[in-house]
């Protein structure tokens, strides 16, 4: 298991490494423009332009403005914002918005997992009938309308309805109640999708038939066996759900003025924040590694036919 | 897949167009009662409109987009000017009728030619901090010396400093010896020796504690409205900021605070609280206590807000005020009143499209482009209830510039007449257009001297002209909706009016850097930018359109206009220089070297605050002193009587100025 874990690993920093340098090289590849507003490119002349970049050491080789990220990153200094939020320290700007996106982001999967397990389990108890036509109904509605129209359907007259703030307010508790379900509505479609689809499969093996042949109740075959062996393809994916839940939702967040990292990578990129853009990149392949990596080991845990390392 | 997205979107624009027609009319401001009511009528009504009225001591207003940083010197971003110019104070600023009054500044005068202006400031007055409690450091005319040292180091990246440094004696000069020197090209002084000399060759002086001195590289009698606009004119504890380096300002903790107002809460994308100044020098006409923002990134939602009381000003887009028509929120429906900036149509004189190139260097053709535009259709994409208030025939916009008389500056002969023209005239289109082509092409329709090519606008886009009629125009536009919406509009008048036998009219949205990739490169023949008035004075923009102008995307050649500039800037009294401006302006427009059609005016608005209780901040933002918030919302018909009444007050005010 050791000898697994250290090669997973290298292989891990590996793969960070390529990616943190790809990125980083293809930012550099940018056209000089863009480190500009529009207004500002028409505000000033070449030359102050030119000064600007190189008092931000944009000018300098690559490969020297490589070394120097990683000098910082190793002294722990993560730079500072260029154009997004100029000035202002990444290490600042993150450490404001990944709890709030965070604890959006845990609240809604922890109810995107209890309520999506619940549907999905609904929906194969109740197999073809009003159960499975609800659920149905629901993943249907969720999975094909575009997402604005309900989203925004919620904002608007479920919070008159239920007389719930519009927006997000950090000190309102019942600001959180409707982002949160907005979050979670497309994971519980999924849990409960994928959990109905395993169990299906998995009420037409053998060993199940054999199992209500013996004269086992239904749901107990259904609790304790089906649902044991269909939850594990469901189970590896829960490391990098848990960690990515501070990559935040673009919309969602702009929609509820939630002030967290959804979008951020995205704007970051356009608005060419190098900085803002490599650590936000080296955090996320970091997560991805990890999530990976651990999404293996929790599968090996949960099913004891799969092993990690070829037996001696 | 192109041609089935390019029909949707001509019908779509012909459905709107056509709806139109069918939108109810704003009333004509002229026959509403308020406006015919008499001066002391008018007067009367306003007193009795507000006894009946309860006032607020808090205002909640929202923002749109990130509040990215406060550092008012190096920021990009527009919307912080608002917070900032309820903070900091200027040397003057406007009252409720646009006339300079001091500001932190008690007294001002200038010389005669208006190149040195000198400033006394108010004395005993002391920077706050976050917490509304007196710092340490008083705030004196050092402070403006020191924003003008903090602008003119180019370590500190300060925003939009052209007009600034370039005004300033000496600064010009400093700045680039400064970056040269951190460039390596200048080896012979260091740099601290050069910072040293700041005091001796910048042109900005503490004459004593409390009086400060510009001296200006030309006459700028347009000076106070510059310091209104620009944030770069702005004091700073240069003490504290240095201390601070890059952490200056970058929230409400690690800045000061000489304003009405100081930031006492800031939640970054989220929130931020203005708490008024206790220590304010003027402290008795602030009249609202907290002014909280909240991020609120739609307009819909905005407009959810106001009507559930959770916000007092919201901005109506001109689709949801149709949608308001009949509703109790009708009646509070008030138009939103200027816009300085002007959207114009950028004509590429260099590119590499010999067709083109060929027509655009003749008068007549730029005549026939001009000509057949139908402006009111254009302007009714933005402003479909009222199109006619967003028309513009001039670059700079009317209601910026008056002169010592009041006479507003686009009502300067002749760039009256370009103002009062109407442009929408296809068969004058069509006639400059045969014209045009009896002096360029031979009679089989072939352009003279152009030959086949493959124009290459890379990354923009590449096409094959055959060197004959119809001339093929590239319109590079955005991918915006509403902007291929507008680019199809231009398509169907330029080829109806002058002849799609004439013109090839090719769109081309561009999704990217439009200014870096499309305008800068030259990769284009039309694109739509936009030009804004920034303070009281038509050099801001038209100095920058002369032939080698920043501003001279297009790459024209314009002596006859490029002369008529250095003329104004020569002249020895405003209105000489005002109507040396008016005819070069009216030269460009005339001419067809740019073609303006509409302003960026748009939309309507609801408020729970009294109309023009707050200064008129005509080139600076929205400030909040002065400002009365009711408890109910205002409505237009109350709008109407203090309009009625402002009016006739700011025409005396402006008069006796």
């Amino acid at each position: 298991m050791g000898k697994y874990i250290l090669k997973r690993t290298l292989n891990s920093l590996l793969t960070v490494i390529i990616v943190f340098v790809a990125v980083f090289m293809l930012l550099r590849l940018m056209p000089l423009s863009g480190y500009f507003p529009q207004d500002m490119l028409k505000e000033t002349d070449e030359a102050t332009r030119m000064s600007y970049l190189r008092n931000q050491g944009l000018l300098d080789h690559p490969v020297k403005q490589l070394f120097r990220f990683i000098g910082n990153l190793f002294q722990g200094d993560l730079g500072r914002s260029l154009t997004v939020y100029p000035k202002v320290p990444i290490s600042t700007l993150l450490a404001e918005k990944i709890p709030v996106t965070a604890a959006f982001g845990f609240s809604s999967m922890l109810l995107g997992i209890v309520l999506g397990l619940s549907l999905g389990l609904l929906m194969v108890r109740f197999k073809d009938r009003w159960g499975d036509r609800l659920g149905t109904g629901y993943i249907l509605i969720v999975r094909a309308i575009p997402n604005l129209i309900y989203l925004f359907f919620i904002q608007v007259w479920i919070s008159l309805w239920f007389n719930l703030p519009m927006v997000f307010k950090k000190d309102l508790p019942s600001s959180w109640i409707l982002p949160v379900i907005c979050l979670s509505l497309g994971s519980i479609a999924w849990y409960a999708l994928w959990l109905r689809r395993f169990m299906v499969d998995e009420e037409n093996r053998d060993y199940v038939k054999f199992a209500l042949v013996k004269g086992l109740p239904k749901k107990q075959v259904l609790r304790r066996h089906i649902f044991k062996n269909a939850i594990i393809p469901l189970v590896i994916y829960l490391p990098s759900d848990l960690l990515f839940i501070i990559s935040g939702s673009l919309v969602i967040e702009s929609l509820y003025a939630i002030p967290g990292t959804g979008g951020l990578l995205t704007t970051a990129i356009k608005s060419q924040d190098n900085n803002l853009v490599q650590v936000i990149v080296l955090m996320y392949a970091v997560l991805s590694v990890i999530g990976v990596f651990l999404g293996d080991l929790l599968v090996a845990a949960v099913d004891p036919r799969i092993k990690l390392t070829e037996e001696e | 897949m192109k041609r089935f997205i390019a029909i949707l979107l001509a019908v779509a624009m012909v459905l709107s167009l056509s709806a139109c027609q069918f939108l109810p009319k704003l009333e004509d401001p002229d026959t509403t009662p308020a406006a015919t009511m008499q001066p002391e009528d008018a007067a009367n009504a306003v007193d009795k409109i507000l006894e009946g009225k309860t006032f607020e001591n808090v205002y909640k207003t929202y923002f749109s987009s990130s509040y990215a940083s406060f550092n008012y010197y190096s920021t990009a971003y527009a919307t912080v000017r608002e917070i900032i110019a309820n903070c900091i104070d200027g040397l003057v600023e406007p009252n409720t009728y646009g006339v300079y009054v001091p500001s932190l500044a008690e007294s001002w005068k200038s010389n005669e030619d208006q190149t040195v202006w000198t400033f006394k400031i108010r004395e005993g007055l002391k920077w706050i901090d976050h917490t509304g409690k007196e710092t340490e450091y008083a705030v004196t005319a050092q402070d403006f010396v020191d924003g003008i040292r903090y602008i003119g180091d180019p370590l500190n990246g300060a925003y939009s400093l052209r007009v600034v440094r370039n005004l300033i004696e000496g600064l010009y000069d400093y700045y680039w010896l400064l970056d040269d020197i951190d460039s390596g090209t200048v080896t012979d002084t260091t740099r601290e020796d050069a910072v040293a000399t700041f005091d001796e060759v910048v042109g900005v002086k503490a004459i004593d504690e409390y009086t400060v001195e510009y001296t200006l590289t030309s006459s700028a009698p347009y000076f106070l409205s510059l310091i209104e606009s620009s944030m770069l004119m702005l004091p700073v504890e240069y003490e504290y900021a240095m201390s601070l380096g890059e952490d200056f300002a970058i929230d409400n903790e690690h800045m000061l605070y000489c304003g009405a107002y100081y930031v006492s809460a800031f939640e970054r994308d989220k929130a931020i609280t203005l708490t008024a100044n206790p220590n304010y020098w003027d402290k008795e006409n602030v009249t609202i206590e907290t002014v909280e923002y909240q991020m609120i990134p739609d307009g819909t939602t905005s407009l959810e807000m106001f009507k559930r009381g959770e916000t007092d000003y919201t901005s109506v887009e001109a689709e949801a005020y149709l949608s308001l028509q009949g509703t109790e929120w009708a009646d509070n429906l008030l138009p939103t009143s200027h816009s300085f900036s002007t959207n114009y149509l950028w004509l590429d004189f260099a590119g590499e499209n010999p067709e083109f190139n060929k027509f655009i260097n003749n008068e007549n053709f730029r005549k026939a482009l001009m000509y057949s535009l139908n402006r009111e259709s254009l302007a009714s994409l933005r402003e479909p209830v009222d199109p006619k208030r967003i028309l513009r025939n001039t670059i700079n916009a009317e209601g910026a510039i008056y002169d010592s008389n009041g006479v507003d500056y686009t009502d300067y002969s002749p760039l009256k007449e370009i103002k009062e023209t109407d442009y929408n005239q296809p068969e004058l289109a069509k006639q400059y257009m045969e014209a045009a082509i009896k002096e360029l092409c031979d009679e089989n329709g072939n352009i003279i001297g152009c030959e086949p090519t493959t124009v290459d606008y890379l990354p923009v886009c590449s096409f094959d002209v055959d060197g004959k009629l119809p001339v093929t125009i590239c319109y590079v536009g955005t991918d915006d909706e509403a902007e291929i919406i507008m680019a199809q509009l231009f398509k169907a008048m330029i080829e109806e009016s002058i002849g799609a036998d004439y013109i090839d009219f090719q769109i081309q949205a561009y999704s990217g850097w439009t200014y870096g990739t499309v305008a800068d490169p030259l990769n284009y023949d039309i694109y739509f930018d936009s030009l804004s008035t920034g303070y009281a004075d038509p050099s801001g923009i038209l100095t920058r359109m002369t032939t080698d102008g920043a501003e001279n995307v297009g790459k024209y050649n314009v002596p006859e206009f490029d002369a008529l500039i250095e003329k104004a800037l020569a002249a020895t009294t405003f209105e000489e220089r005002l109507q040396y401006f008016a005819e070069a302006e009216a030269y460009l427009c005339g001419n067809g070297f740019v073609i303006p059609f509409i302003s960026s005016l748009r939309g309507y608005y609801m408020s729970y605050s009294v109309p023009y209780t707050s200064p008129l901040t005509l080139y600076g933002n929205t400030k909040y002193k002065g400002t009365l918030v009711m408890s109910e919302p205002l409505t237009k018909a109350e709008f109407d009587v203090f309009e009625a009444a402002y009016d006739v007050e700011r025409a005396e005010a402006l008069k006796a100025n």
